[in-house]
Formats: C-alpha cells, structure tokens, sequence
C-alpha cells in the first residue's frame, strides 16, 4: 500500500490519479498539475498486453479484458508508490470511461468508481481521446487553439483543439483506422504483429519505383480518411506477385508506406490551410501528433517538414505518452477540473464508441466494425 | 448480517453497484472504511459481470487496505444449502451452449467435486451417482436428461444469495482465496491462419 507521505502540490495544485484499461495497455498514472498551470508525471506504470494479443494478429477483447482486471490494481499500487503521493493525499480519480473496448472500460470504470468511493475523491470519465487531446499541454505546454493528427490502431483523426472540452473534428477514417491498415498489411504479407514496425522496417530495404498504389482521398475536400481500399490494392498487388521474396515484400511495405503518408500529409496540409484561414499564423500555431503510428518515422517526417512549410510547430510528444498511457488520463482529468468542470456521478456507464467533438455527424460509409470514434 | 440487497437490475452493474454497497452500509449503519474484508462472487458466471464485482471489490481492497476474498458462485450456493439439507448437494448453473457450470460439496460443505463445465448429461450421471440433491438455473437441464432427478430439486437460483456470499468470504483464508475470476470457460479465440500470401522458400 502507498502509505508513504509525498510532498505537498502547494495552494492550487493538484495531484490526479489516473487509470487507463480501453484497449491492449493496463495503465495506472499519478500526474500533478503545478498551480501556474504546467505538469509533472510523477509517475507512469504500463503493462502492456502484446504477447497476449501477438498469436491472434489483433487484439482479442475477452483476452484484454482478462487481463486488466488480474493486474490493473497492482499497477494502481506501483502507481501510487512510485510517485510518492499517498492515497489521501490524491485530489481526485480520472478513468477512460471510454471510446474503447467494453470489457476493458468496465475494469477501469469500476476500480476507479472503487477507489473515489471508499477515499472520498472525486471521480472522472475522461474520454481517451481527450487524453491524446491534451497530452501536448502536458509535455510542451501548447497554448490553445491547435491542431491535432491522432493516428493509432483505433483512431485517425483530424481534431482542432479550442480549449479543454472543446474539440471539433474536422475528419476521420471512413473504414479503418491507419494503425489497423498497418496491421491488416503486415498480415498479410505474413510480417509480425503490430505491424507497423514490420511494416517500416521492410520498407528500409524497398526499392522505391517498382510499385505505386493510389494515394486515398487525395484533394478531397472532407478531411477524412480511408484506408480500407488501400489493404484491398496491396492484397491484389501481393497476391499477383506470389509466392513473395523478401523484396517484393519490401516493396510492397515501401509503397504502403508511400501511400499513406501522402495521404496523411496531403489531408493535414489541408487542414493546416484551413486553421491558418481561421485563426491566422501570427501566433505561431502548433501541429501536434499522437498516437502510436506517429513512431512511424517516414511520416514523422513528412508531416514535420510539411507543418514547417506551413508555419507550424511541430509537437509530438516522446513516443510513450503518444501511445496509449495512463498519464494522459490523469492530465485529463487535472485539465477539466482545472477548468472548472464537474466531476462525475459513480453511476457513470462506460461507452465503447465517444465522439470527442459531440456535435460531429456520424460519417457516410462509417461502418458497425470501422473506427469506434 | 446487517443488510443486504440484490436488487435484479437485468444490465447495468457498472452504473449501479456503487449506490448498492452504498445503500446497504446506510441500512448497516457503518463506514465503508469500518469494513474489516470485501467478499466478492468469482464465478462462473457471466465474464463481464464477474468482472464488474471483481475490479470493484478489488479497487475497494486497495483503497481500504483490507484483503479482497474470492467467494465462488457454486460454492456460494451449494455449501449453505448441503449444511442446510444435511445432504451432499450438486450447484448446478446454466452456462448456455447445451453446458452447465456444477460443483458437488458434502453436507458438511466441503467439496467433493471441484466446479466444472459439464454436458447436462455428465452433470446427471454425477448426480445420479452421487445421490446428491440439486440447487441452482441448471437443474431442470439435468432433470430433462434424467427425469427422475425431478425430486432432487431443492430451487433453482440463478446466483448465491449475497448474505451467503459474505458469510462465507468472513470464514474463508485472504491467502488462498484472492478475488481472481473463475471463469471456467476459455476466451472464445483462435489464432489466425490462411490469411497471408504465399511467401517464397527461403533457400
């Protein structure tokens, strides 16, 4: 048990604890939002289920689920333990309450629900998107408003951040998420799980000008996404290419990631356009990035060379806060109460599918099994 | 036993056990953080609903610093009612797809057949073999397989009774009884094969 007593976060401070269980990750968090508004983790524990998920190619929702409820209080614990703040000392609970698997939700819903009841903290439903939204506050301290390009397994999103809870989305993937599309090629060209470092590792060695695949949703005026299309061109482009060599296969990888990253930055240049138009570039504006494929180096550096042509900053944050983490949850959670925002009832339900911007039409072609946000 | 309640709510135990444990600690007139240990049910039953009682109960113990029990559900309903009938009794619970959950204790509560998942038919045949008396949803499965195991029924819960689940997790060692779920059924998942193209032999 953390018993230990930590150091005081001083008058208008606050020290979050936070809990994050929506996909393949088990996180716990304890962040402190110092007074004049800037962040410190004190500590940020991941367990990340990969091994689990590896043989199945994907992540498989019971299995996840299984998994988090046998080691998400254990990691609360270390969380604690680690950031030298006692229980008592926390000044509330933050928990993804959602977009993201069910099983998963349940068991940070409820541990959190648990812990805020029995050491009379408040609770907070943080949606997982606002976490990604938010991150950069924590880490670079980037004033609203900004643009944001979340790219993961569950999400591709093209998000202006106005201001904590207030978030439009300017596009989405229509079918699959990009991270999902990098998982989906690797598999079937028979490269490992997650695909997207098989997938930027074969393309080193890809000879670039023997195959070329469209380039999804090029010019189109919605900033949204598509991918699936893209999957269906590699398999047809794989298939008459049988049986493979490794440098077909590299091929194949390099024109994949040729594709999407022209796609990427053909989408968020637009979007940049778009911001400029709106808000001006006086200010310096920032393009932020996050989600696991902004490891993808090709992209990273189409997309920074790209915001520099544009008059952007750009931010991405180091690769453990972009993907999936519970530090992000907690800074959440600080930023919302920060704002002046109420915390949550302990009958909150979890929600598997949470758009971040709650006025976003549902997108034509978005199917049951597509994007969950 | 100061209060109790198990309201049958159908969905929904994430949004509502909180104001449930809150409620009976109102009619028990104590604090939570006067609560020595948490019992919780561990299954079979449903996953997500195992779930839901075992991150909460879990999340309880942590926070309390008290120990967190596993109770499981068969137990839960076989020992009181074997103690109860002063007979060997079989908790037998439907666990759909043509299985049930079932376990055999002595009247003395201790177990004689560890829970399983069984075909009704196997679950019969132990009855019948054991001459136990039958509790819980799965025994008209078993009573449809053999009818003369109509007059074992004892009732047909479809969960224990929490008060029993209580009184049991208060006897029971914190050691070797932890709040992990007992699902006994796997994860429905197969790896995935046949999806990649062919590659070339690697000479």
């Amino acid at each position: 048990m953390a018993l230990s007593h930590g150091t005081s976060t001083g008058i208008g401070g606050m020290d979050i604890l936070g809990i994050e269980t929506s996909c393949d990750e088990t996180a716990a968090s304890v962040v402190r939002r110092h007074a004049d508004g800037s962040g410190e983790i004190l500590s940020d524990v991941v367990l990340s289920q990969l091994d689990l998920h590896a043989a199945f190619g994907g992540v498989v929702p019971e299995l996840a689920a299984r998994s988090h409820v046998t080691t998400l209080d254990r990691l609360v614990i270390q969380a604690l333990d680690e950031s030298g703040v006692a229980l008592d000392q926390i000044d509330a609970v933050a928990v993804t309450s959602g977009p993201g698997l069910i099983g998963g939700l349940m068991v940070g819903l409820m541990t959190g629900k648990a812990i805020a009841m029995a050491a009379n903290k408040p609770f907070i439903g943080i949606n997982h998107l606002e976490g990604h939204a938010l991150t950069a506050r924590l880490t670079h301290a980037v004033p609203f408003p900004y643009l944001l390009l979340l790219v993961s397994g569950g999400h591709t999103q093209i998000v202006l951040v106005k201001g904590v809870n207030e978030y439009e989305r300017w596009g989405t993937t229509i079918d699959d998420a990009l991270g999902e599309a990098f998982d989906k090629t690797a598999k079937l060209l028979g490269l490992g799980y997650p695909g997207g470092p098989a997938v930027e590792q074969a393309a080193l060695e890809g000879e670039p000008r023997r195959f070329r695949l469209p380039v999804p949703m090029r010019r189109d005026p919605r900033l949204d996404f598509s991918f699936s299309g893209l999957k269906t061109a590699v398999r047809q482009l794989a298939e008459a290419q049988a049986p493979l060599s490794q440098q077909t296969i590299s091929d194949l990888c390099l024109a994949f990631e040729t594709s999407v990253t022209s796609s990427l930055d053909d989408r968020i240049s637009m979007a940049m356009q778009r911001f400029s138009e709106r808000f001006g570039t006086g200010s310096g504006p920032a393009l932020v990035v996050a989600g696991g494929v902004a490891a993808n180096r090709a992209i990273r550096a189409t997309l920074e060379s790209r915001a520099a042509k544009a008059g952007f900053r750009f931010i991405a944050p180091p690769l453990n806060l972009c993907t999936d983490n519970a530090a992000m949850i907690a800074w959440a959670g600080a930023e919302r109460l920060a704002a002046g925002l109420a915390a949550d009832a302990l009958t909150l339900a979890p929600r598997s599918r949470w758009p971040l911007d709650q006025t976003a039409a549902a997108v034509i072609g978005h199917g049951k099994r597509g994007a969950k946000a | 036993m100061l209060a109790a309640a198990s309201p049958d709510i159908g969905r929904g135990h994430a949004e509502h056990l909180p104001s449930i444990v809150q409620s009976v600690l109102v009619e028990a007139q104590i604090e939570l953080q006067q609560v020595d240990r948490i019992g919780v049910t561990i299954g079979p039953g449903s996953f997500a609903g195992i779930r839901v009682g075992v991150a909460f109960a879990r999340g309880l113990a942590l926070a309390l610093d008290v120990p967190a029990i596993g109770v499981g559900a068969l137990e839960a309903i076989a020992v009181p009612a074997a103690r109860q009938a002063g007979n060997a009794v079989m908790a037998v619970l439907d666990a759909r797809r043509e299985r049930v959950w079932a376990i055999v204790v002595a009247a003395d509560g201790a177990v004689v057949r560890a829970g399983a998942e069984l075909t009704p038919q196997a679950a019969a045949a132990l009855a019948l073999e054991t001459g136990c008396a039958i509790i819980g949803s799965g025994a008209s499965q078993l009573a449809a397989v053999d009818l003369s195991l109509q007059s074992h029924i004892l009732d047909r819960p479809v969960a224990p009774r929490i008060e029993d689940v209580a009184r049991l997790a208060a006897r029971l060692d914190p050691d070797r009884n932890p709040a992990e779920p007992r699902y006994l059924r796997e994860a429905d998942a197969k790896p995935q094969t046949g999806f990649a193209v062919p590659h070339q032999a690697v000479v």
